[in-house]
């Protein structure tokens, strides 16, 4: 085994240079700080509250030790779940963003832009003021239809004779997400107040109520959708070149396309059952993923996912410590961080194609 | 026998004719509207409240005092926000200009909560004065916006700015609901666009500056044809283009604030109007002018008519109705234009 550095990567050979892994080092670096920094943050809002708890008191309850009543109950009921959902659902939207990306390669494309989003807020708004006896586990198959039904719409309408494209798609997701909305909103004036006013907090995306069993949904559902997205990841890189030149190098682009949709409705609905619409989560993850390491797919997915979790972790964080007690919820700290983001990658997006 | 009519004179007759009809039909819908309700009020009741007010008959209070109030302001705001979407898409040349689209809405919405909640400001004057400056401000960061992307003020980008800071000012605006959640609980219908429990005093106050924008519109009319026409065209015709676009602009920032102030966010009128019009009168202003206030202000009072019967006896807002037409029209134009 020998191992050689090349300008940004770094190469390994194995075997008499039978295996050879081109490990780019720059991007396992990013990776392991974004973790550390996930930690870092998780940890301090373990901390912070109405019942202020020092970092100490926080280790020993989470390592079984009972401080206090007090703290053990706010820590393992409250902060713990709470920071833990936050980071999931951070790289779940994350992930959706990164993989509508690659399907629609428009780089403006995020679940909450272009509807994704808006229909499982509008299945889960239906199915709680309704049919509010429906069972709770539910919700994740209701918002996956309802947004695997606005994915399926608006990829149909943008589909045209000259073949679906770049930023009409944005464009139409616009309008579908507008009606949408209207939708939602038609349900919330004319149903029951009191089923209303239980989706309402749900709406603006907060992440306040996240218990141990959305963690645990949230965690499956990962461990079944991201094995899912990287073995797609492969494919992914060479339909990054264009379908002729993807199906030229074997990979079944149209049935990658059909996956790649389904994980990104996935990853979205899940995350939106949970906690609500999170908005341009999606959006600005997979860029910055780009914009700090060159790497390949998988890796660029990973550094992705945990970019996603810093960001909504943070955006919890904030949201709940800035006007406290006032709670701000996550999505609306996301929505005013992302905007900025857009516009400058509109900018950069427009100098490349024109629009 | 002659087989040849000679069609541009049918052609104007036809647009002379339609206007007192399209009338016509508002009058219609204006009796309607005032008739239909939670209690229904017979059309010669109607009639007899108009002409000859009994104080003491209570369908005459109904009438005077809840519906027709209602009903001036969804015909003056229907005619000004479809004057207003009209304006814009000739000044922009962009058929998905609307001032709920490019974000001129979401900012007179978040200047009115700002208004209220942060400054304490209240009253007849203090909020259309508010929803003017915000939705001058966010007029002039959507096309800032556009301008700095690379490729300039195309409709693409113009529609992706104002749904950008749309989205941002939306955020703006939860958020100062959530800091003063009981000042706001009286506005959170209005911000939801409705008609309802609308009382006179702040039509006194909008209606006028309304109007009179709207006779402004009428008279810039002839000169928004030569400017949808491409700005060199309009040079050459001797249009002051820069002069026409400011004067353009204070008319479009009034219309939206008046209508904002008198009836919250109505989304996507602006945008179906113009465009239904423009189907029966071509590409020119002065017709699509006029027609777009008439075509308009009967509109909203049918929608106005629909939200409220829609699911008696709640009442769902009647912004939440527009956008659920017009949503699908915006579609049906994307699609449209990009074949």
């Amino acid at each position: 085994m020998s191992t050689t550095v090349a300008s940004r990567w770094y190469v390994v050979r194995l075997f008499s240079e039978r295996i050879a892994l081109r490990l780019p080092v720059a991007a396992l670096l990013w990776l392991a700080a974004t973790l550390a920094l996930l930690v870092g943050i998780i940890a301090f809002s373990l901390t912070v509250g109405s019942q202020p708890t020092s970092l100490d008191e926080v280790w020993r309850t989470l390592s079984g030790e009972t401080v206090s009543r007090t703290i053990d109950n706010v820590v393992w009921e409250f902060r713990f779940p709470r920071a833990l959902a936050a980071a999931l659902v951070g790289a779940m939207f994350a992930l959706s963003g990164a993989a509508l990306q690659n399907v629609t390669r428009n780089g403006l494309a995020d679940p909450s832009l272009v509807g994704v989003s808006q229909g499982a807020g509008l299945a889960v708004v239906a199915l709680t003021v309704l049919w509010p006896d429906a069972v709770g586990g539910l919700r994740p198959w209701v918002a996956f239809a309802g947004s695997l039904a606005v994915a399926v719409l608006i990829q149909s309408l943008t589909w045209t004779a000259r073949g679906a494209s770049s930023v009409r798609f944005i464009l139409m997701g616009v309008g579908v997400a507008a009606m949408i909305s209207a939708c939602t909103s038609v349900l919330m004036t004319y149903g029951q107040i009191e089923r209303v006013l239980s989706v309402l907090t749900w709406l603006s995306g907060s992440i306040n109520a996240a218990n141990w069993a959305d963690v645990q949904m949230l965690a499956v559902w990962s461990a079944v959708l991201l094995p899912a997205l990287l073995l797609l990841s492969r494919s992914t890189a060479a339909m990054r070149m264009g379908d002729a030149t993807a199906t030229a190098l074997g990979a079944p682009v149209r049935w990658v396309r059909y996956g790649l949709i389904t994980t990104a409705v996935g990853f979205a609905a899940i995350g939106t059952a949970v906690v609500g619409p999170l908005g341009f989560v999606g959006l600005i993850a997979p860029h910055a993923a780009r914009r700090l390491a060159p790497s390949g797919v998988g890796l660029h997915l990973l550094l992705t996912a945990t970019l996603g979790a810093v960001l909504v972790s943070l955006a919890d964080l904030v949201g709940r410590t800035l006007m406290a007690p006032i709670q701000i919820p996550a999505g609306l700290v996301t929505d005013l961080i992302g905007v900025p983001i857009f516009l400058i990658l509109l900018r950069r997006a427009a100098r490349r194609t024109a629009l | 026998m002659n087989m040849i009519a000679p069609p541009a004179v049918t052609v104007r007759t036809g647009r002379w004719l339609g206007l007192p009809l399209a009338m016509g039909i508002v009058a219609a819908t204006l009796c309607l509207h005032i008739a239909l309700g939670a209690k229904f009020v017979p059309l010669d009741v109607v009639f007899e409240a108009l002409t000859h007010r009994d104080p003491a008959n209570f369908n005459h209070t109904i009438v005077w005092d809840l519906r027709l109030p209602r009903a001036l302001v969804a015909i003056i705001v229907g005619a000004s926000l479809s004057v207003a979407g009209a304006l814009m898409q000739g000044v922009t040349r962009n058929p998905l200009a609307e001032p709920g689209i490019l974000g001129l809405m979401a900012g007179a919405s978040f200047a009115v909560v700002f208004g209220i909640g942060m400054l304490g400001l209240a009253g007849n004057t203090a909020i259309p004065m508010m929803a003017a400056g915000g939705s001058l401000g966010a007029a002039c960061l959507v096309y800032l916006i556009s301008r700095w992307v690379p490729g300039g003020a195309t409709p693409l980008t113009l529609t992706l700015a104002g749904a950008v800071v749309t989205a941002f000012l939306g955020a703006l605006t939860s958020v100062a609901f959530l800091l003063r959640e009981n000042a706001f609980d009286s506005y959170r219908v209005w911000l939801s666009g409705s008609l309802a429990g609308r009382d006179l005093s702040m039509l006194m106050t909008a209606g006028p500056v309304l109007i009179v924008a709207l006779v402004v519109a009428f008279a810039l009319a002839r000169q928004i044809t030569a400017l949808a026409m491409g700005e060199e065209v309009a040079l050459a015709l001797g249009v002051r283009t820069g002069w026409l676009k400011a004067q353009l602009l204070v008319c479009v920032v009034a219309l939206t604030a008046g209508s904002v102030a008198l009836a919250g966010p109505l989304g996507f009128v602006g945008l179906v109007i113009p465009h239904a019009v423009r189907l029966f009168t071509g590409s020119d202003y002065r017709w699509i002018v006029p027609y777009s206030a008439v075509v308009g202000a009967g509109y909203l009072l049918a929608v106005d008519v629909a939200a409220r019967m829609m699911f008696r006896p709640a009442e769902i807002s009647t912004g939440i109705v527009t956008a659920l037409i017009g949503a699908p029209i915006f579609v049906y134009l994307i699609r449209k234009r990009s074949r």
